[in-house]
């Protein structure tokens, strides 16, 4: 277990080592810097030829790419993840201030889905052939190829513009109206209504991508010979359903979970850009578009260390769930 | 492939019980007619028409400036066609696209005998003129989607393309030798897997001077392949060892040739889900650039861009229904084929099935 561990340390290591340099170059390799990002957009902020200079020397930016990719890596081996050159923050603030919302997206998403997902692949299955099954099926499956965005778009049409002014009204973008004096209860029920369309948007793919997961697999194990035996034996179909099939799925499933962690985290940059949500994924977006190569770092550091950690966390969870399995 | 004939007209055989799969390729034909076709069915310049006494078919300016006749620039016709043809020859005829709309510009007032000019702003709901409606700029939704069902097929094609290559090439190495080749091709893979694709298209698009579709393609295809080379992996390690491989070596074939010849065929079923799976999300992938508003500019139009224009004013609901159908129906589709072909070439799910 623990020259397991040690191996995909070192490998994970590696990786990010790769990933991180390959993406300061191609930050730094993008045309414009983070000063003339912001001088670009706003005009009167120009600034004289020679302030430029002093501001590129203070962030390093006269030096190559390489250099600056070294001093980055060598402070991120301090615990330090550097400033934000446009939003003057600490990136790690930065991230702290966009991690609850993300989270309150996703995590509720996450929630939601595994509620639903579970108890529709079970039922799939259980009634597997029939009309209504099919019906929810096919239905399922339509969900799963409706693109996000375009279901972002339909939903704030019917919601913000059609039902206007209607009790059925939900906001447009962003996540709360309420200045941060308003009484606590009122802001929670404000963010809560803002949240509802990136909940739902987040929700209704993967809800339809897992259940049928769990459909597949359990189609996979109810053809298995234990499956006729218990049913030779005498055990009712749920019976059968729940404690000879489903423990069983349960290996795909761990790997599931497992790539989920990331998006978890990560939230998602397409919703979070159309309703304005201010959570990870847009901040990722801004920071390229501002060319804020700190902040760029930061998170592509962080979202590849999710990514590394939820294929180990699926391959530990593998072990756990199937006896049969060791890392070894 | 006559050798393994029998196994793929048997899955087609499969495949054709499934009405939802058929149904998705008759959908992916028209779209290919479509597309090949645009300008035949939607744009201001005559299919064919003849001009001072010579035949000429400036519709093919709409797939490529250069293929309009240099005639027309020259005599000024400035893209407007049936006036001028009927000042400048008398004598001259052609023949129409089905639909008088250009995806790039609005049609202007009596252009067409009797038509008046594109509705522009908020103004331009689905009519008689313009079946979908127009945008801000009072340019034909119809003829913008028309034009850009090239794009949507063009992304799913070139990018699954580059992937399946790069994906069964890392993969079938690294499954076939084994060793050190296949702890290297892994780690390759792993890496690529954790690269955010975002941040690679963003960034090779800010890099590019004059960033085009076929780029946004390339990028696509280049990151994904990881799928595809993890399953032929999996494949290439299970039939490397099976006894028509180890026939093959021992009447003197060369690894390029077991893999290619031997192995490869006995395959590509499986290997051919996820690349369908893949035509599916490159075109989801493009679209939601195009939307962001990282698209190809103009005038390559994509349906992803018309959904941006949307963005702006949403009660134009018709910017995002047409467009918004046609990709979930592109997807879908897509998605609908991948699902036959792994119903109709997997054997385990073929025994369920009896």
């Amino acid at each position: 277990m623990a020259t397991f561990l040690l191996r995909r340390l070192l490998l994970g290591i590696l990786t990010l080592l790769v990933i991180t340099c390959f993406v300061y170059g191609l930050a730094r390799a993008m045309p414009g810097t983070p000063l003339t990002a912001q001088m670009g957009e706003d005009p009167s902020r120009k600034l004289n030829p020679e302030d430029q200079e002093r501001l590129r020397r203070i962030y390093g930016l006269d030096k190559p790419w390489y250099a600056g990719y070294a001093q980055w890596l060598g402070n991120v081996t301090r615990g330090d993840l550097g400033r934000s050159i446009t939003r003057k923050q600490p990136v790690t603030t930065l991230i702290a201030e966009r991690i609850g919302p993300t989270f309150l997206i996703s995590g509720t998403a996450l929630l939601l889905i595994w509620l639903m997902a579970i108890p529709l692949g079970l039922y799939a299955s259980a009634r597997s052939g029939t009309a209504d099954e099919r019906a929810t099926s096919l239905l399922l499956y339509v969900l799963y190829s409706f693109p996000t965005f375009v279901a972002a778009l339909f939903l704030q049409i019917v919601f913000s513009v059609w039902l206007r002014g209607t009790a059925w009204e939900l906001p447009l973008f962003g996540m709360t109206d309420l200045p941060s004096t308003a009484p606590w209860l009122a802001r929670a029920a404000d963010v809560a209504r803002h949240a509802i369309l990136p909940v739902v948007c987040q929700t209704y793919v993967s809800l339809a991508y897992d259940s049928r997961f769990i459909r597949a697999n359990m189609a996979e194990v109810l053809r298995q010979d234990y499956i006729r035996t218990a049913r030779a034996k005498g055990a009712g179909p749920w019976r059968v359903l729940f404690r000879h099939a489903f423990r069983n799925t349960l290996i795909p499933l761990a790997t599931l979970i497992g790539l989920s962690l990331p998006g978890l985290i990560g939230g998602s940059v397409i919703i979070e850009q159309i309703f304005t949500w201010p959570g990870m994924g847009r901040l990722f977006f801004e920071s390229i578009r501002e060319r804020d190569y700190p902040t760029i770092m930061g998170l592509t550091l962080m979202f590849s260390v999710l990514t590394l950690l939820g294929q180990l966390l699926a391959d530990l969870l593998y072990c756990l769930v199937d006896p049969r399995v060791s890392v070894e | 492939m006559a050798h393994s004939g029998g196994f793929w007209a048997e899955a087609w055989r499969r495949y054709r019980r499934r009405p939802l799969a058929l149904a998705a390729v008759a959908f992916v034909g028209l779209l290919i007619l479509v597309a090949i076709f645009a300008p035949a069915i939607a744009g201001t310049k005559p299919v064919l028409c003849r001009y001072q006494g010579r035949l000429y078919a400036p519709c093919l300016g709409y797939f490529n400036r250069q293929w309009e006749p240099a005639i027309f620039t020259k005599d000024r016709f400035r893209g407007t066609y049936p006036q001028n043809l009927k000042d400048k020859d008398p004598e001259s005829w052609a023949i129409w696209p089905l639909v008088f709309q250009d995806p790039f510009r609005a049609v202007r007032e009596n252009e067409w005998p009797g038509r008046s000019e594109n509705p522009a702003r908020d103004e331009g709901r689905p009519s008689r003129q313009n079946l979908f409606g127009t945008d801000q700029a009072g340019v034909d939704v119809f003829a913008k989607m028309v034009h850009g069902t090239t794009v949507a097929l063009l992304v799913g094609f070139v990018s699954m393309g580059i992937a399946g290559t790069i994906g069964i090439l890392v993969g079938a190495i690294g499954g076939y030798f084994g060793g050190w080749v296949d702890s290297l091709t892994s780690r390759v893979t792993e890496i690529v897997m954790c690269i955010p694709t975002l941040v690679l298209i963003l960034a090779i698009i800010a890099i590019l001077e004059k960033p085009t579709i076929w780029h946004t393609m390339a990028i696509i295809g280049a990151t994904g392949w990881t799928g595809i080379a993890r399953l032929t992996r999996g494949e290439f390690l299970r039939l490397k060892n099976a006894e028509f491989v180890m026939a093959a070596r021992a009447a003197g074939a060369g690894p390029l040739r077991i893999m290619l010849r031997h192995i490869l065929p006995n395959a590509l079923a499986p290997i051919l889900v996820p690349i369908t799976f893949g035509i599916a999300s490159a075109i989801l992938v493009e679209s939601s650039l195009s939307f962001l508003g990282f698209g190809p500019p103009p005038p390559s139009a994509s349906w992803g861009s018309v959904l941006n224009d949307a963005r702006s004013n949403l009660s134009m609901w018709w910017l995002v229904f047409f467009p918004g159908v046609a990709i979930f129906l592109t997807v879908l589709a897509y998605n609908l084929i991948g699902e036959g072909l792994q119903e109709a070439t997997d054997p385990r799910l073929r025994e369920a099935r009896k």
